[in-house]
């Protein structure tokens, strides 16, 4: 169970609320879990209100509106409005749907780059990582299937599975359309069990998986029978959905292993699917199972026994005790003394989202150009998210992305030595060379926006302690806080750095003294992004 | 319904994802392909990658063939009024002066209908086996990063180190080349402008025993080697000099060019430098409707031999001509005919250029022939095969030994000389090839056993290091020659094997690596 026999276990397995004292450097590691990046006022902001309120702030929230076409080609939506609801022409459907594919990913890059303090993105993201599936030939119902993860994502997980099972991106996805009482497809009911619900156990006999056995894999696919998909790419139905077509439902009795009770799940038609799904929530291990996958996300990869027993199980108490019910189980983890244990600070290593989006969203980058120019921008963020290893819309397997479950590396995965250059690349493009750039409108990270919300950003000593608190989990040697400082002042007397700050605030719009602080600034921040301490949280 | 990419895009379509991570190491074999004699010592390779498949129709023009060309793409040809004469039968693109002088004062070359058997038209395939070296669909490394990985097995875990402290290539720009990709890491290091690092003296000692000591201690290693590197690149380019008025800001590649003289001169001990320039894929307004000598083919041609004039200027007043040879590549020419859209498609073999002090000057291989008749998609069939320009480069260059070079390949290798003028008093290696070998070595999904018989019976194994037999390959009479027998390798797992040859007249046994 434990693949890391050198590391200090934490000392904390406590899940009962964090009751010491409330700081800066805990509010920085709570943002920094729970957003992609926060921003020193933020962090300023969430340490005032304390750690009660600042949760509860994360798990409020915001209303979100659809993605909008941007590039013109779309044949039947102008630029500035959505597509999500419109049909497709009668011809060259192509152009318009990949007009739409690219209004919507660029659009989740956008999303993620708001600065709200919310858990809204990280929670699709966990969640896009545990239902893995790829974008649909038809964006309305891609954007479907990821407004359906984003309504529920702290909602009732049980009510969630239930959609998702009949949702069309996964009918396509696990080939769940093309299984009928004729021809019988496992694909779906495997990764329901496997993957989705009650996990794979250890192999105890022949297609026996400790919560399941093959019995109930074959049983579920009949079960799952005669859901077909409908509208994808239709000139005349304005979005997609799925139809239950009795004449292919398999309408014997499906018998089901000892695992659950041999039950029996008679013919039920399209309320079939729901019965079975309330068989198999009655198993605790399903609570476990979803748990851990949190645990590992949120708080750290590797679980000890001793994290086994006490967290996960007190977790997936919770998570019984409310009936599936996310909320409550992630308010308990963030406000838990575990998630606060020093021990497990800077414990993971970020993905390429992580990494891309905490340099520009802790820097207050966004991009400010006009629609068309924000979305292909974004849409940049997408392709260099995806270069990076990590592309939203298509995990490299329906297990998700292999750094949140391969042991022993994990996390350590998304940072081989081809990647951590590549990291380093972006980071010079993006601090010091303008950042993506279309047609020469460019998007990088605002040097000028992140220095002037410091403490005091004309005290150099202060900048570096800043920029270390937002960007460094548990801080920087005091060599390197010299070495940032002498890259920051270029190696002048600190009171240099005073000066030239106060005469750019003076005249904030002459270049001449601007343009030497933005790049001092540039130039310190490429650097402490350039450290080890830097790549986690 | 299968998984969909997501839609390509344009300014970032040229960064490609790293290869996977092969956990393989070769510690069984310890060869020398880069330890190179010490006249080769401080010799440099510059790659310039023409991006998108260069129109050679359109670069080096047959002149013989020109009523021809005519019939064919009439609405593209250059006027034979502008073109410069190389000889009477064969001319320059009108725009390449500076690579036409070049030729002049012999420090040009020329070779003729490069490419390789049965062309792939897909960029992605196509550049995959130029910059492999290799056929095989398996192959991942470069075929540089293969003769580095043969000589530094280590890589990248110990490196640099005291006795290579610098990038062993260097890719300008943000991406690796895929030609210096090795089984664990891609050998060469980006540098977009050699004048900027800017680097955090190396974190240590942070392991305090918790996952983020885990993590700091794996990251610190991998970081370290990225900036020691551009430390001395930094150190490099600033000792270095730039002597040559000839460079024009505005041209990215002369920028580059410029960049690495002044790292050269400056002492970087990097062996190879790979360039980029993107936009050879013509398909549509190569030149411009009214006026075939301008247009985007034009400028792309322009940048290229100015660049490369004003490098080799600078090399010469620097006192380096003879210590940089450079080569151009690109996955495949163009067709014959000309499309509507005033361009071209995507066709089989290009003319490609090798320049510097040291090139044996001239032109190598004929014009290729234009017929009258043309079928459709009809290009230029390979007359040199460019693996064979490969291994030549390795020779005549870097003086690597031809058995060793043979086995980075899977043909059998002819070698040319056209990088062999400051070879002159130097011992060339044995005319006498090694007789039995296999090839390639390291392989993939297959490789080839080379022998001589006599008139006798034969019998050949694979077997494992400790001689038991895996794999019969063959047994029978041969006749007295020399013998190519494939060998295929997709049964057995990665690791080391022997090819074991019984005969009257001697036993051999071979070993060789299998890759994953």
């Amino acid at each position: 169970m434990n693949p890391q026999d050198d590391v200090t276990v934490p000392i904390s397995l406590s899940l009962d609320p964090y009751s010491g004292a409330w700081n800066a450097n805990l509010a920085a590691h709570l943002l920094r879990r729970t957003t992609f990046g926060p921003t020193f006022e933020q962090i300023q902001s969430a340490t005032t209100l304390g750690l009660a309120a600042t949760v509860d702030l994360l798990l409020t929230l915001p209303d979100v509106s659809p993605p909008l076409s941007y590039d013109g080609a779309d044949a039947i939506v102008a630029v500035g409005e959505t597509w999500v609801q419109s049909v497709f022409p009668t011809s060259n459907l192509q152009v318009t749907e990949d007009s739409r594919r690219k209004s919507l990913g660029g659009w989740m890059m956008q999303r993620i780059n708001l600065e709200s303090v919310s858990i809204l993105e990280k929670m699709v993201l966990f969640w896009q990582n545990h239902f893995a599936v790829p974008f649909a030939s038809d964006s309305r119902a891609s954007f479907n299937y990821l407004e359906l993860l984003r309504s529920n994502v702290l909602g009732n997980f049980k009510a969630l599975v239930q959609e998702v099972t009949i949702d069309p991106c996964m009918l396509v996805f696990l080939n769940g359309y093309s299984n009928s009482v004729y021809s019988p497809n496992e694909n779906y009911a495997r990764e329901f069990l496997e993957l989705f619900t009650i996990g794979k156990g250890e192999q105890i006999g022949l297609g026996d998986y400790t919560n399941y056995t093959e019995e109930d894999v074959l049983a579920g696919s009949k079960i799952f029978t005669a859901w077909q998909i409908q509208g994808f790419g239709s000139a005349t139905e304005t979005t997609t959905s799925s139809v239950f077509q009795p004449a292919l439902h398999d309408t014997t009795d499906k018998v089901l292993s000892v695992h659950f009770g041999n039950q029996v799940i008679p013919n039920g038609n399209e309320q079939e699917y729901l019965n079975y799904i309330d068989v198999v929530f009655q198993q605790p291990e399903v609570a476990r199972h979803i748990c851990r996958k949190i645990y590992r996300y949120f708080v750290n990869y590797d679980f000890t026994q001793a994290v086994e027993d006490n967290v996960i199980t007190a977790l997936a108490d919770t998570f019984i005790l409310n009936n599936y019910e996310v909320f409550p189980v992630i308010q308990q983890l963030l406000l838990s003394d575990h998630f606060y244990d020093i021990a497990l600070r800077g414990s993971i290593i970020k993905n390429p989202i992580e990494f891309f989006f905490s340099i520009m969203n802790s820097t207050h980058s966004s991009p400010n150009y006009s629609l068309p120019i924000d979305y292909e921008l974004y849409l940049n963020a997408y392709y260099l998210c995806s270069t990076s290893g990590m592309n939203y819309m298509q995990p490299p397997s329906v297990g998700g992305w292999t750094a949140f479950y391969q042991m022993p590396s994990f996390s350590k995965l998304w940072v081989n030595s081809s990647y951590i250059k590549l990291r380093f690349d972006f980071i010079d493009w993006m601090t010091l060379w303008g950042g993506i750039d279309v047609g020469g409108n460019k998007w990088g990270v605002n040097q000028l926006a992140f220095l002037n919300g410091l403490s005091a950003p004309n005290d150099p000593v202060a900048v570096v302690d800043d920029m270390v608190l937002v960007f460094c989990p548990k801080g920087l040697s005091a060599t390197n806080k010299a070495i940032l400082k002498w890259v920051l002042t270029n190696g002048l007397p600190d009171f240099e750095w005073t000066v030239q700050y106060d005469s750019y605030i003076a005249d904030p719009l002459n270049t001449v003294v601007s343009e030497p602080v933005r790049w001092r600034v540039a130039l310190t921040l490429s650097s402490l992004f350039k450290t080890p301490e830097f790549q986690t949280i | 319904m299968k998984r969909r990419d997501f839609v390509r895009n344009m300014s970032l379509a040229s960064m490609t994802v790293p290869f996977a991570f092969k956990n393989y190491n070769y510690e069984a074999i310890s060869k020398t392909l880069f330890n190179v004699p010490k006249m080769a010592e401080d010799r440099v390779l510059i790659l310039i990658r023409l991006n998108g498949g260069n129109d050679g129709l359109n670069t080096i023009i047959p002149l013989d063939q020109y009523e021809n060309l005519l019939l064919h793409r009439a609405n593209i040809i250059q006027p034979e009024s502008s073109i410069i004469s190389l000889n009477t039968e064969t001319g320059m693109h009108g725009a390449m002066t500076g690579m036409g002088n070049m030729f002049n004062e012999g420090k040009l070359s020329i070779i003729q209908n490069v490419g390789y058997p049965e062309q792939n038209r897909s960029h992605f395939r196509s550049m995959d086996i130029w910059t492999s070296g290799m056929m095989d669909v398996n192959a991942t490394q470069g075929w540089l990063g293969r003769s580095f990985d043969l000589n530094y097995p280590n890589f990248p875990t110990d490196y640099p180190n005291a006795d290579f402290p610098d990038p062993f290539a260097i890719s300008m720009g943000y991406e690796v080349s895929a030609t210096c990709q090795g089984l664990m890491g891609n050998f060469s290091h980006t540098v977009v402008n050699p004048f900027d690092a800017v680097n955090l003296s190396s974190t240590v000692g942070l392991n305090d025993g918790t996952y983020y000591g885990s993590h700091m201690e794996y990251l610190t290693n991998m970081i370290a080697q990225t900036n020691a590197y551009a430390s001395q690149v930094n150190a490099a380019a600033n000792a270095g000099n730039t002597l040559s008025t000839l460079y024009d800001a505005s041209n990215p590649l002369a920028v580059q060019l410029q960049y690495i003289a002044q790292m050269i001169s400056g002492g970087l001990k990097t062996k190879v430098y790979i360039l980029n320039i993107n936009g050879f894929d013509t398909h549509d307004l190569q030149v411009n409707p009214n006026d075939a000598t301008q247009g985007n083919h034009t400028m792309l041609l322009k940048s290229l031999s100015d660049a490369i004039a004003a490098f080799q200027d600078d090399l010469s007043l620097l006192g380096l001509e003879h210590k940089v040879a450079g080569m151009t590549f690109s996955e495949f020419g163009r067709q014959i005919a000309a499309n509507a859209s005033n361009g071209t498609d995507h066709g089989d073999a290009a003319p490609l250029f090798l320049f510097g002090g040291c090139v044996s000057n001239g032109i190598y291989g004929s014009n290729p022939i234009i017929p009258t008749q043309l079928q459709a998609q009809d290009a230029l069939p390979m007359q040199i095969d460019f693996r064979d320009i490969y291994a030549s480069v390795l020779k005549e260059w870097f003086l690597v030994d031809p058995t060793e070079i043979q086995s980075m390949f899977e043909h059998e290798v002819t070698f040319y000389n056209f990088l062999g003028a400051c070879n002159l008093g130097l011992d060339e290696f044995g005319v006498e090839k090694e007789k039995s070998i296999v090839f390639p070595n390291p392989a993939y999904s297959k490789t080839t056993v080379k022998f001589e018989s006599l008139d006798e019976w034969v019998k050949i194994d694979v077997i494992d290091l400790s001689g038991r037999e895996l794999k019969s390959v063959f047994s029978g009479n041969l006749v007295p020659q020399t013998h190519l027998i494939p060998i295929e390798l997709e049964e057995l797992s990665a690791g080391n094997y022997r090819v074991h040859i019984q005969k009257k007249s001697g036993n051999v046994s071979i070993q060789f690596v299998k890759v994953q």
